[in-house]
C-alpha cells in the first residue's frame, strides 16, 4: 500500500474538499485514464485494490500510472473509549480527490482491455468515475 | 502541411471578466480571444457546438483556420482550448493571428505506424511513447500535420530518437539534442519468462559440475530442474490468487 515515507506532522485536520480539480485534469502519460467525477477521500487500500484489479485485468501487459498519492493521515480513537483526552492515533492514509482529477492512466493495451480494467477498478472506488482517452 | 479549410464564426464581445464570460457561456457560446501580429487583442465569442466539432479533429492545433468576426475574416491558428475538468465542455479558446511570414512554436503530434512489422511488439513488448508531441519552430503556413514513426524492425529494449524522423525543410525542433521519441520496453510478463529461461539456463550450467562423474545423470538434471520450476510457477500463481 502507498504511504508517505516521512511526515512533518503526524496528525492533520479533517478538512473539506471544495471545488473542482485544477491540476492533473488531462492525460499526461498514457492513452487512457480514469477521471473522478465527485469529491471524496480515497484511501490507500482503495487505491491498492484498484491497482490490483487493473494489473490483473491487463495480465501484466501495458503500463499503469497512479496519479494520486495518499498523503493525508486519518486518525481514529480506539473502540469503547470516552470522548476527549486528545486526538486518536493515525490509522490510515487518504488522498483528497476533487472532481476532474485523473487518478489512473494506462498505456500499451487495446482500448477494450483498458475499458474493462477501469470498469473493474471503478468497483473498488467510492466515487463515480469516467473513462477518458486521448482520441 | 497546415491546411486552411475550417471556418469558424465569431462575434465580437465588449466586456471582459468572469461575469461577462459566464453570461456568454449561458447563451451557448464560448468566450475566446484573438491576438498576435503586433495588433491589439480582440475579445470574441464562438458558438460552442461549432468549436467542439472543429476541435475534435486531431489536427486542430496544427492547421490554420479562418475566423469570421462580424463579417471580417482573419487567418488564425488555434493555440489553446480550455476545457471544464468535469464535463469537458470548452470554457475558453485562444487564437493566434498569423501571416505568411509568421514563425511559430507549435507541438506536432507523433503517430506510430507499422506495429505488425515490429518483432518486439509481436513478442509482447510495450510501446512507450516518450513524446506524444514534438515542439518545433516553423512557419505558420507550413506546419507539419504529424510526425510518423515507423516501428519496422524495432525490438524490445530498442528506441527511436529524433534523428530517425524526417523533419520537413524549415522545421526546427525546439529542444536541442537527439532526444528519445519512442521506446519499446519489455512488459513484466515477458521479464518473468526471461527470468525463468535464465534460471533454467543457470540450473543447466550448474548441473554438469555436480554430476561430472555421471554425465547421464547430469544431463537429466536440467530437465528435472526446469520441470520442477515450471510446476512451481502455477502453484505460486494459485497461492497469489487465493490471497
Amino acid at each position: 500500500m502507498m504511504s508517505p515515507k516521512k511526515m512533518k506532522y503526524r496528525k492533520q485536520h479533517k478538512g473539506r474538499i471544495h471545488g473542482k480539480a485544477t491540476s492533473g485534469t488531462y492525460l499526461a502519460y498514457g492513452a487512457f485514464g480514469l477521471k473522478a467525477l465527485s469529491p471524496e477521500r480515497i484511501t490507500a487500500r482503495q487505491i491498492e485494490a484498484a491497482r490490483r484489479a487493473i494489473s490483473r485485468c491487463i495480465k501484466r501487459q501495458g503500463r499503469l500510472w497512479i496519479r494520486i498519492f495518499p498523503d493525508v493521515p486519518v486518525s481514529k480513537k480506539p473502540l469503547e473509549v470516552r470522548m476527549g483526552s486528545g486526538k486518536g492515533s493515525p490509522e490510515f492514509y487518504v488522498s483528497r480527490v476533487k472532481p476532474g482529477k485523473i487518478m489512473f492512466e494506462l498505456d500499451g493495451v487495446p482500448r477494450a482491455v483498458a475499458e474493462e480494467a477501469f470498469s473493474l477498478a471503478s468497483a473498488k472506488l467510492p466515487i463515480k468515475v469516467r473513462f477518458v482517452s486521448r482520441d | 502541411m497546415a491546411q486552411q479549410n475550417t471556418v469558424l464564426t465569431a462575434v465580437a464581445r465588449a466586456k471582459a471578466g468572469k461575469g461577462a464570460a459566464r453570461a456568454i457561456r449561458r447563451t451557448g457560446q464560448v468566450p475566446a480571444v484573438v491576438y498576435g501580429d503586433s495588433k491589439e487583442p480582440v475579445l470574441v465569442s464562438l458558438f460552442e457546438k461549432e468549436l467542439i466539432k472543429a476541435s475534435s479533429v486531431q489536427a486542430f492545433y496544427t492547421s490554420l483556420c479562418e475566423l469570421d468576426i462580424d463579417g471580417k475574416k482573419h487567418k488564425v491558428l488555434p493555440r489553446d482550448v480550455q476545457h471544464d475538468a468535469v464535463n469537458d465542455r470548452p470554457i475558453h479558446a485562444d487564437f493566434l493571428r498569423v501571416t505568411d511570414k509568421t514563425v511559430i512554436r507549435v507541438g506536432i503530434p507523433v503517430r506510430v505506424v507499422n506495429h505488425k512489422d515490429s518483432p518486439g511488439i509481436t513478442k509482447g513488448g510495450v510501446l512507450n511513447l516518450v513524446r506524444h508531441e514534438i515542439e518545433v519552430f516553423c512557419r505558420a503556413t507550413e506546419i507539419p500535420e504529424e510526425f510518423t514513426v515507423d516501428l519496422t524492425g524495432l525490438d524490445v529494449g530498442h528506441s527511436i530518437h529524433l534523428s530517425a524522423l524526417k523533419l520537413p525543410a524549415g522545421v526546427k525542433p525546439v529542444t536541442q539534442g537527439d532526444f528519445t521519441v519512442v521506446t519499446l520496453v519489455s512488459p513484466s510478463a515477458l521479464k518473468s519468462e526471461a527470468d525463468e529461461v535464465a534460471a533454467a539456463a543457470a540450473a543447466a550450467a550448474a548441473a554438469p559440475v555436480a554430476g561430472a562423474a555421471a554425465p547421464a545423470v547430469g544431463a537429466a538434471a536440467p530437465a528435472t530442474g526446469a520441470a520442477s520450476a515450471a510446476a512451481a510457477a502455477p502453484a505460486k500463481d494459485a497461492a497469489k490468487g487465493k490471497k
